[in-house]
């Protein structure tokens, strides 16, 4: 996971266009997408499949409300 | 006063826009310019440069291609020409960048939305001071200016009726939430510990077991961990370091109507405090306090600093202190209060806090969110006396239309609560749906756009009365979906209308309203504060124009609501109304809640 994701707020959101067959194989690119970055928490907001591809809203929790939030104790 | 004429100059084939921007302003502050057109070579304008006998050359460009060979062969023939070492040498435009713009040599680069000032400091040799008068930022009174008089005289005088009745019954009853907001009461103004060790076990007396094992045996309850100080310390640390570099945007364009609300209650102060300091940032007005629901299911507060996975934030007076503390001057503050078992005593802890605002229905809070009707009652005029006492308006929310209520219904309530708010000497801001409504999803009433019905709710409210209105909550309700420009999106153009219609507020979503997956996130509710600040821009004096048919749905809803009014007169009683489904009923979705039930007394 790379050091700067303890500077982000809450959560990245990735938007892009999958090329894939299907929205369940769209799904599953993205989601894999994130969990390569080192994201666990991750899910599908948004999902639009057409003919060409998906367009993809998903989304990593880095700090959920409750947790310890590294920008908090960040100097930067 | 500069004496030798500045040289401008588009290094570009077409693109000027930008620099014809920078030269007017340098005209009107008095300096001599010279401006060449498009399309020219680097030697060409250095020789022009020369015959001038310039000592300022301005370049922009905005074509990102080959850019950086271009300006550092620009460069190379301004000092064979032996004259870079005699001018100032500036670049701006779109495809520049400050850090290009100094390795290539240049005085200063200026990118994208630069503003004339920079430039004039540049000249003149200043250090450029962004001007934040226009950010200051005026706290504004949603009451201010309304007579709360009424236009439709025959509903003024159903509604002394019904509200003279409600007093009547309400007449010596109390309640749990009664008796703890009085002893609250006592508790903020008390600094012996032994009398205040007393005045908990009064108030524990009152309360669920839940709370009595959290003071009693220090039990936390499931999912809520306290706050560790550090914790506290490198919050504190954070915002003052924030606070520092803030300035906050104005969303509003040519008008100051209709401020903007969000609403937080991640479950954690500290990231409320987080996104209410980035929605400020970005624009936001006000800020709303969301508790969880099981709170409001809950008899007494706890105490400290909590936090906890789930939606809404606990109420606990450090907790609400905390979030007080970090606000903008200009925030308005609110703390919703209009549908537990805590009513009172959230008004209480608002007011002693200084929140600006609350929120209070009495028929929301019983028909859709679970509290009894006959304790809600009670509980609404102790809370409605507190908000009175503390000059702390507060609104009326009709979220009982999300549950399926027609409007009419609604509003024949939301105006007997106002009406009994206005007999105790509290002020209040009427609140209704400006959304998808469910009642119109099923009788197909928005088929053809969204427009008519939210328009003609205002148009009804105020052919009834001259009221504060504030459209929630949040706008545009029922019309997102999880897509982050189609939520911003129909945010933007609800809160257009809304603007449209003169209105005194409207509380926005962010652009993951509509995802249930997990919490909101800050940069969604920036799409949605930009989105609107946009909309505000693109109308700004102009409007929104509804079809003849909104004028007819305002006189259906204005006959609507009186026949309402006529219904709970019959009936004789308020309270008995609401379980009787007059004010909505089990058909509407409606369900009079059942928490609290049976637990009033008479004193
Ligand atoms: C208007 C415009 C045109 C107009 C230009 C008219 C004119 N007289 O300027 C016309 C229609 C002619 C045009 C044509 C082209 N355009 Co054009 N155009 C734009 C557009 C829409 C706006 C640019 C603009 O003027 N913005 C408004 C000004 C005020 O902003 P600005 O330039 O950034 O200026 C600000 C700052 O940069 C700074 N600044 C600028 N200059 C200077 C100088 C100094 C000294 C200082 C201090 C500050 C400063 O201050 C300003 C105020 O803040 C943009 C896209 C967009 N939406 O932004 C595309 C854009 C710039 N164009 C583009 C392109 C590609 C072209 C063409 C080459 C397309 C083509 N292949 O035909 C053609 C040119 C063809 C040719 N003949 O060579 C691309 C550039 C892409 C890239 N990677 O470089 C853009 C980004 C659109 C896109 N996304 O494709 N274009």
């Amino acid at each position: 996971m790379s050091a700067v994701f303890k500077n982000v707020m809450d959560a990245i959101d990735i938007e892009t266009f999958l090329v894939c067959s299907s929205e369940s194989e769209g799904k599953e690119l993205a989601i894999r997408m994130v969990k390569d970055m080192g994201i666990q928490d991750a899910d599908i907001v948004f999902i639009q499949y057409q003919g060409p591809g998906a367009r993809v809203r998903v989304r990593g929790y880095v700090h959920k409300p409750g947790a310890n939030y590294g920008w908090l104790n960040s100097k930067t | 006063m500069q004496q030798k004429p500045i040289l401008l100059a588009p290094l570009d084939p077409v693109h000027d826009i930008g620099l014809k921007i920078m030269k007017r302003s340098l005209d009107e502050a008095g300096f001599e310019t010279i401006l060449l057109p498009p399309d020219y070579k680097a030697g060409e304008i250095i020789n022009t440069a020369m015959g001038n006998d310039v000592d300022t050359i301005l370049i922009s460009r905005t074509l990102g291609y080959g850019v950086a060979d271009l300006l550092a062969n620009f460069v190379d023939l301004a000092e064979a020409a032996g004259i870079r070492d005699k001018v100032k040498l500036a670049i701006g435009g779109m495809a520049v960048r400050p850090e290009l713009a100094a390795e290539l040599g240049f005085d200063a680069g200026f990118g994208p939305g630069t503003k004339p000032e920079e430039l004039l400091a540049f000249i003149e040799n200043k250090e450029y001071v962004p001007d934040k008068s226009s950010a200051v930022k005026e706290k504004s009174n949603l009451t201010e200016g309304y007579t709360y008089q009424y236009k439709h005289q025959g509903m003024e005088r159903m509604l002394d009726q019904i509200v003279d009745s409600i007093m009547n019954w309400a007449e010596g009853k109390t309640s749990p939430a009664v008796k703890r907001a009085a002893i609250r009461e006592k508790m903020l103004i008390n600094q012996g510990e032994a009398e205040n060790l007393e005045l908990l076990s009064q108030y524990l007396g009152y309360s669920d077991e839940m709370v009595q094992d959290f003071y009693n045996d220090r039990k936390i309850p499931d999912k809520c961990r306290p706050l560790g100080q550090d914790e506290i310390d490198s919050l504190e640390r954070y915002v003052e370091a924030t606070k520092e570099r803030m300035s906050a945007q104005k969303l509003q364009h040519v008008k100051d109507n209709p401020v903007v609300f969000i609403q937080y209650g991640t479950g954690c102060p500290f990231m409320d405090i987080a996104h209410i300091k980035t929605s400020e940032a970005w624009g936001a007005d006000g800020a709303v306090h969301f508790d969880p629901s099981w709170a409001a299911r809950t008899e007494g507060f706890l105490s400290g600093y909590l936090t906890h996975e789930q939606d809404g934030s606990i109420i606990t007076l450090e907790n609400l202190a905390q979030t007080k503390k970090h606000l903008q001057p200009s925030t308005i503050w609110q703390v919703r209060a209009h549908r537990g078992l805590n009513t009172p005593e959230t008004v209480l802890l608002a007011g002693h806090l200084g929140a600006d605002m609350t929120k209070i229905n009495i028929v929301y809070g019983s028909l859709g969110a679970g509290t009894d009707p006959e304790r809600m009652t009670v509980d609404a005029i102790a809370a409605i006396k507190y908000a009175a006492k503390f000059g702390m308006p507060f609104d009326i929310v009709t979220n009982e239309e999300l549950c399926g209520v027609p409007a009419h219904k609604a509003f024949a309530g939301m105006l007997i609560v106002n009406h009994l708010a206005r007999r105790l000497g509290a002020s209040t801001v009427l609140q209704p749906l400006f959304c998808y409504s469910p009642e119109m999803m099923i009788n197909g009433g928005m088929d053809d756009n969204y427009i008519d019905f939210n328009a003609a709710k205002i148009m009804a409210l105020r052919q009834v009365i001259d009221a504060p209105i504030w459209p929630g909550a949040p706008i545009g309700f029922l019309t997102q979906d999880e897509d982050r420009v189609q939520s911003a999106m129909t945010t933007a153009l609800h809160a257009s209308l809304a603007a449209s219609l003169n209105v005194d507020a409207i509380s926005i979503a962010s652009s993951d309203e509509a995802y249930s997956g997990g919490p909101i996130i800050a940069s969604s509710r920036i799409d949605t504060l930009r989105a609107t600040k946009e909309a505000f821009r693109f109308f700004g004096s102009a409007g929104i124009q509804p079809t003849v048919k909104a004028e007819e749905m305002v006189s259906t809803l204005v006959s609507g609501i009186e026949q309402v009014l006529q219904n709970v007169l019959d009936k004789g009683c308020f309270v008995q109304a609401l379980y009787d489904g007059i004010l909505g009923s089990k058909e509407d979705g409606a369900y009079p809640g059942r928490s609290g039930r049976g637990t009033i007394t008479i004193e």
